[in-house]
């Protein structure tokens, strides 16, 4: 029975929250474990072996970047992070350090479902076949070819610069997932130079206005403000 | 970086009050034998000693220049001229000479400082009245909260279904807006504060738009929104976030207070080195005797009524207001030609640098 369960923990140290993520959680049938400290989360994150960890950056004993980085030297279970607003270089602090997305304060449940789905989702989809794309990416209209190196909307071919592709082809294989521009940069380009996030924005621009997605349509690729960019995944609504 | 700032701004005061003084020192020495009016140069000393006083910081250079032009005086222009001559002829002179100029640069100094404390004053104002809206708007929707949960819990047995999820709906509604009063009271913090904390980032312009957009969405998904932007690449250096909830805000603004408004447009040009942001709706418009007072927060809480209780709409427009001022753009408000209300508001572009 609850063997079939994901396993979730919960590190977080206000109550209230806890009871109402843990409520929302195992009513969507997924198993719960919670701790309320740095330390302790710590310790549960080894012995228990979660399949997903739900981090408040904010803990009493612990900064949370600390216990990221604790939990990423001998693991790569998904972590989600919940953040409060106005803390835009926390978020990036913490996906640098290996988290792999963030909800902010206050978040709404569909949302917080939505992400806890497209982790757990990312994690077993990149056991297999992460590492080396191959076959096909669909998403709605949207289909990338790995193998040609080919992007179709709705049938027709889009015509993507070598780096334009690059960038495309990088999102839709973390698909779920936020990447932060710093991320990109070192996937495309190798390097950790600032000035080139002005380049990402001007790809992501081209490749917004080549495929035609609209401002304001969040149906394939999602501005995160001040952070990076996230590619929807396909079961997402 | 902030003593950098000090040694550059001492160095700035101390280049302008020795090219001052060299001036009228010159002005002097033209007066004197060019026009032989010895006598009114301490005019002209004084005069100079007025315009350090204005243009630099604090009272010391003023004071300095006050003492110094006495003993030029004495040495320059009183005989036995390049000597000092300090006798009882020439010592009740210099006596007056030094405090008129010392007096001057008080005074001056005096009308600076008013200047400073006028402007601390009306952002005292202005954060009072928001302190006065906001306490008042978060007590509604807190009794409200109370009120519902406490009734569910303690009728709980009693209350059938319906009525108690439509109480749980009305928690939640209140909730919503409480989040939304939070956001704005978390940016007014931000930038009215002593030291604005504004996290300038070079921002895409559609990227912008397109987030907000579609957290608008999101909110109010039956809304009719049409945006139109500017074709090409454009980058604002700003602080996304606050300039999101700005542009939400307003948007908000014509969804809950523009009566029998259908459609909203988002409409982004460029003009010149800046890029004009109008939000404009076909609603009610504004009362012209609003106009005014808009963007201060004051009226909120004096045409409060008892049934307006989603009034946040003064502080939210006054939160707007503040953050493009602290982005150094300009806001303004009118009614539309021939119905609705018209927002409109200007940030800089970010200059090409490669």
């Amino acid at each position: 029975m609850s063997n079939n369960k994901y396993k979730v923990l919960i590190i977080e140290d206000d109550a209230t929250i806890i009871r109402f993520v843990e409520t929302v959680l195992s009513t969507s049938n997924y198993q719960v474990i919670t701790a309320t400290n740095g330390l302790s989360g710590e310790r549960m994150a080894s012995s228990h072996n979660p399949d997903l960890i739900v981090l408040d950056l904010g803990l009493p004993d612990m900064d949370g970047l600390e216990l990221i980085e604790h939990v990423r030297e001998n693991s790569t279970v998904p972590i989600l992070v919940l953040s409060a607003r106005s803390h835009e270089s926390d978020k990036v602090a913490a996906l640098d350090r290996g988290a792999n997305d963030y909800v902010t304060k206050p978040f709404g449940i569909d949302e917080f479902l939505a992400r806890v789905r497209a982790l757990l989702r990312t994690s077993r989809h990149c056991a297999d076949s992460c590492s080396v794309p191959g076959g096909r990416f669909v998403l709605k209209d949207l289909v990338i070819d790995y193998d040609k190196r080919l992007v179709t909307m709705a049938g027709e071919d889009v015509k993507l610069t070598q780096t334009e592709y690059n960038i495309l082809a990088l999102l839709s294989e973390y698909a779920g997932k936020v990447l932060t521009y710093s991320a990109i940069v070192r996937y495309i380009w190798g390097a950790n130079d600032s000035g080139n996030v002005k380049k990402i924005q001007v790809n992501m621009a081209n490749i917004r206005r080549k495929c035609g997605f609209n401002p304001g349509d969040d149906s394939y690729i999602i501005n995160e403000l001040g952070v990076g960019y996230r590619m929807k995944d396909g079961k997402e609504d | 970086m902030k003593k950098l700032n000090w040694t550059r701004k001492t160095a700035k005061d101390l280049l302008f009050t020795v090219m001052i003084f060299i001036v009228t020192l010159l002005a002097g020495l033209f007066l004197k034998f060019s026009l032989d009016a010895s006598d009114q140069i301490p005019l002209i000393f004084v005069l100079g000693v007025m315009l350090i006083a204005l243009r630099t910081d604090g009272y010391w250079w003023g004071i300095a220049v006050s003492f110094l032009e006495v003993f030029v005086i004495n040495f320059v222009f009183v005989d036995p001229f390049m000597a000092f001559n300090f006798s009882p002829y020439t010592i009740p002179s210099a006596i007056v000479t030094l405090a008129v100029s010392l007096m001057t640069s008080a005074l001056t100094i005096q009308v600076k400082e008013q200047e400073k404390i006028r402007i601390v004053a009306e952002k005292e104002q202005m954060r009072a009245n928001l302190l006065r809206a906001v306490s008042h708007d978060l007590r509604t929707p807190l009794t409200a909260i109370y009120g519902a949960t406490s009734t569910i819990i303690d009728r709980y047995d009693e209350l059938p279904k319906d009525q108690q999820l439509e109480l749980l709906r009305d928690v939640k509604n209140d909730s919503e807006w409480l989040m939304r009063m939070v956001e704005n009271l978390l940016s007014v913090t931000r930038v009215t504060g002593d030291d604005v904390q504004l996290k300038k980032n070079s921002t895409v312009l559609e990227e912008l738009v397109g987030s907000t957009v579609s957290k608008f969405n999101k909110m109010h998904p039956r809304q009719n929104l049409h945006v139109k932007l500017p074709d090409h690449f454009i980058t604002i250096q700003g602080d996304a976030i606050l300039l999101e909830q700005v542009m939400i805000n307003l948007l908000e603004n014509a969804v809950f207070h523009a009566k029998g408004m259908t459609q909203i447009n988002l409409v982004v040009k460029e003009k010149g080195k800046r890029v004009v942001f109008e939000i404009s709706d076909d609603g009610c418009g504004i009362p012209s005797e609003r106009l005014g007072s808009l963007f201060n927060g004051s009226w909120t809480s004096q045409v409060e009524t008892a049934d307006s209780r989603r009034s946040n709409m003064g502080i939210g427009l006054s939160v707007c207001y503040s953050i493009i001022k602290a982005h150094g753009g300009t806001m303004t408000a009118r009614n539309g030609s021939r119905k609705g209300a018209v927002f409109s508001f200007t940030l800089d572009k970010e200059e090409d640098d490669e």
